[in-house]
């Protein structure tokens, strides 16, 4: 296993000396904490980095890398902090690489359709800064508002829109990458087909800062959907509810730009959470249905066609949201699931499962099943549309922390194992990181593990970008 | 018994941005709603409907664009919707537009209740529901939070007021303001949408309902907009530094002065 070095008043100097003094954090507990976790709410997760950086240039990172191959100090890159897999977390502490400095929207070319930002640039910002050329971004992480696109890019982030739109990755053309040896290339551009050579781009896309730190992103544009209408839907069960799913694609023609699944207990927390008084008491799912396009017409015989689908297969009631403020209100209840169910226990485990659509009713059985035979609550929601869910074990309230670890960790195996049967895998957005690193064997051969090890060995001969995620043997202490 | 709920289209304000310069709203691309608190009358004539029968109105005064919000109001099940237009309405105050709506409610025949929103998130004057009030020579109870019953020959009504809650009977007809507090609002239904595409607002005009013609519009309106400012926001904060452990009682002190001088403690 790899040794690496603390972190020196001398490297402290020279990383002073390359980023300003100003930009280094070092030596205070309360300051370096904010960078030692991400999103994950078990802060078991959590550890210190022994210095935090912030550079604002390319040249900055490969000096820093550099530096960190000399030293044997290990390097963590951050954005916002907002990811969900513990991989902006410094598992063996050393240098975290903040790169909030690195802000800037550096080019809008719109006869092109193509978009040239930093790694730091907040994702809904591009959208507001493109909104009046009448372009989009379509990349769509829940967490638009406080996620930096360069994460998105590392995480290959999905979000509620993929079912129309597809993730991160088909949106990214090209990257300018620092790789772990302090090198600089260009991957891709702006150009539309490409294929010369290996396909570096999408395996840097979601190589979740292991492989190297984007420094340039060069982004796809689409034209700007003018209208659009969300429908909440209220069903008597997740079964039927979940049925609809294919019901909209095959029978009613239309791919909906999101299909959000919310089960009872999802529901019932965040009404309670946001006071909403949608009557949800008799509902036991929910389905936010999106859709959009270029014609108020068209959106309307769209969502008119789905809803009548719903009530044709039993649903409750059809909700219509067609302004933005009936819209937000139907959102709020979806998106803030997550936060509802941190302030009702924060033991727990957000999970970030996937199976092919058609089969989620298979799989909820088993959800029920898991929280029945190990007593632990287990909302779900997430992305329907595209067979991403998020199932959350949520610990009673009087579990112990011990009790909850052991109970957690062989959940965790019966989930993965039933969602591997199914045909799906362990993460479909959030991303392996530390997290999930101890389970990668339940759904990846040992040939292709070894596959993907040696890779990371080609990019990062001395292990010493983002070391800790992803593999199992890279843990310092594996259980 | 027959409700009428007056309401306004307003610009979509969580995104709205304003002109530093002039110090006035940019409206191109801004969406049109329904007040949001007028959603709230809307809904407190809905559930009164559901416990006691009847029929419930809409009413708009605005540009011909304002049919979006009846419809809306439809959708969420009022039965019909009158659209007050008129080019001679256009640039009325809330004196005018009080007077108008009055005349077009006149016009409508019976009704037991007038509800309004508690004031429209544009001008957020709050005048033209108790106005309209005045104009009908009808009682009004303003900031109603909770309507505790309804007989043949009155309403029984909770009034939010500076430190407590006051109920107040009022004989009908009259006009109500409601807070936030009377009933949540309901989100439009599919059905709801259908029958609202379908349904025929009744359009009038000044001609129609018999305005005298020098009270309305911005001729007939007794006060003008002369200028709209942003008010600026400072913190005004000071920094009190404590450098050495003897500066603590000083600064404590300094601390204690700061918030005395901003009357922050009694």
């Amino acid at each position: 296993m790899t040794q690496y070095r603390p972190v020196t008043p001398e490297i402290i100097a020279e990383l002073a000396s390359i980023v300003g003094e100003r930009n280094v954090i070092y030596g205070d507990p309360d300051k370096l904490a904010p960078y030692s976790h991400d999103e994950v709410a078990d802060r078991v997760f959590a550890h210190m980095p022994e210095v935090v950086v912030r550079p604002d240039s390319t040249g900055q990172i490969a000096a820093i890398m550099k530096l960190a191959n000399r030293e044997m100090v290990p390097v963590t890159p951050r954005g916002a902090g907002s990811g969900l897999s513990g991989g902006a977390v410094p598992v063996f502490g050393g240098i975290v690489l903040l790169l909030d400095r690195m802000n800037r929207i550096l080019e809008i070319d719109k006869a092109n359709m193509v978009a040239v930002v930093e790694p730091g640039v907040v994702t809904n910002t591009i959208n507001e800064a493109i909104k009046e050329l009448g372009l989009f971004y379509a990349g769509y992480p829940m967490s638009v508002e406080t996620c930096f696109i360069g994460g998105n890019v590392a995480e290959n982030a999905g979000g509620g829109k993929a079912i129309k739109y597809g993730v991160t990755g088909r949106y990214v053309m090209g990257l300018e990458v620092v790789l772990p040896t302090g090198d600089v290339i260009e991957v891709g551009g702006k150009r539309v087909k490409d294929v010369t050579g290996y396909d570096l781009l999408h395996l840097l896309i979601g190589s979740e800062g292991t492989l190297g730190i984007f420094t340039k992103i060069i982004l796809k544009l689409v034209p700007l959907p003018t209208a659009k209408v969300d429908l909440l839907v209220l069903f008597r069960d997740v079964s039927s509810a979940m049925a609809m799913v294919p019901e909209i694609m095959t029978n009613g023609r239309i791919i909906p730009t999101a299909v959000e699944f919310m089960d009872r207990v999802a529901v019932q927390t965040t009404c309670r959470y946001l006071n909403e008084e949608l009557p949800y008491e008799q509902c036991g799912a929910m389905l936010l249905i999106e859709v959009d396009g270029n014609s108020e017409a068209q959106v309307q015989q769209e969502y008119d066609t789905i809803g009548q689908l719903c009530l044709d297969h039993g649903a409750i009631e059809v909700y219509v949201a067609d302004n933005y403020t009936t819209q937000e209100r139907v959102w709020a209840v979806r998106r803030n699931i997550a936060e509802a169910f941190k302030v009702y226990s924060p033991i727990q485990s957000l999970e970030d499962i996937v199976v092919p659509f058609a089969q989620i009713p298979d799989l909820i059985p088993e959800l029920d099943r898991l929280s029945e035979k190990y007593g632990v609550t287990i909302p779900c929601y997430g992305h329907a549309g595209d067979g991403n869910l998020h199932a959350t074990l949520v610990s009673r309230p009087g579990t112990t922390e011990d009790e909850w670890r052991e109970v957690e960790g062989k959940a965790l195996v019966d989930l993965y194992r039933e969602v591997a049967r199914l045909g799906g895998t362990i993460s479909g957005e959030h991303g392996i990181g530390s997290k999930r690193r101890d389970f990668m064997r339940l759904v990846m051969d040992e040939t292709q593990l070894s596959l993907q090890r040696r890779i990371k060995d080609v990019f990062d001969p001395n292990h010493v970008l983002n070391p800790g995620k992803m593999f199992p043997e890279a843990a310092p202490c594996a259980s | 018994m027959r409700i009428i709920v007056p309401i306004k289209q307003v610009p979509e304000t969580s995104n709205v941005k304003m002109d530093p310069v002039t110090g006035t709203m940019i409206r191109t691309g801004v969406e049109a709603i329904v007040n949001p608190l007028d959603l709230y009358a809307l809904e407190a004539a809905l559930r009164l409907r559901e416990q006691h029968g009847g029929t419930i109105t809409a009413v708009s005064m605005g540009p011909a664009v304002a049919e979006k919000a009846l419809r809306e109001a439809i959708a969420m099940g009022c039965d019909d919707a009158v659209l007050l237009t008129d080019r001679e309405f256009a640039g009325s105050d809330t004196w005018a537009t009080a007077y108008a709506l009055s005349e077009c409610i006149r016009k409508l025949g019976e009704y037991s209740l007038i509800i309004c929103g508690e004031r429209a998130t544009d001008g957020d004057t709050g005048q033209v529901g108790p106005s309209i009030a005045a104009f009908l020579d009808l009682p009004v109870a303003t900031y109603i939070s909770r309507i505790r019953e309804v007989t043949a020959d009155g309403i029984r009504v909770d009034r939010l007021v500076e430190g407590g809650v006051e109920t107040v009977w009022s004989e009908l007809p009259v006009v109500l303001t409601v807070v936030k507090d009377v009933a949540y609002p309901r989100l439009p239904t599919l059905a709801g949408k259908r029958r609202a595409r379908e349904a025929q607002v009744l359009v009038l005009g000044a001609a129609d309902v018999a305005v005298r013609r020098n009270w309305i519009g911005l001729k007939g309106s007794p006060t003008r907009v002369v200028r709209i400012a942003r008010p600026q926001v400072g913190r005004h904060p000071e920094m009190i530094r404590v450098k050495e452990p003897s500066d603590l009682e000083w600064a404590a002190e300094r601390f204690v002065e700061f918030l005395r001088e901003r009357n922050l403690l009694r």
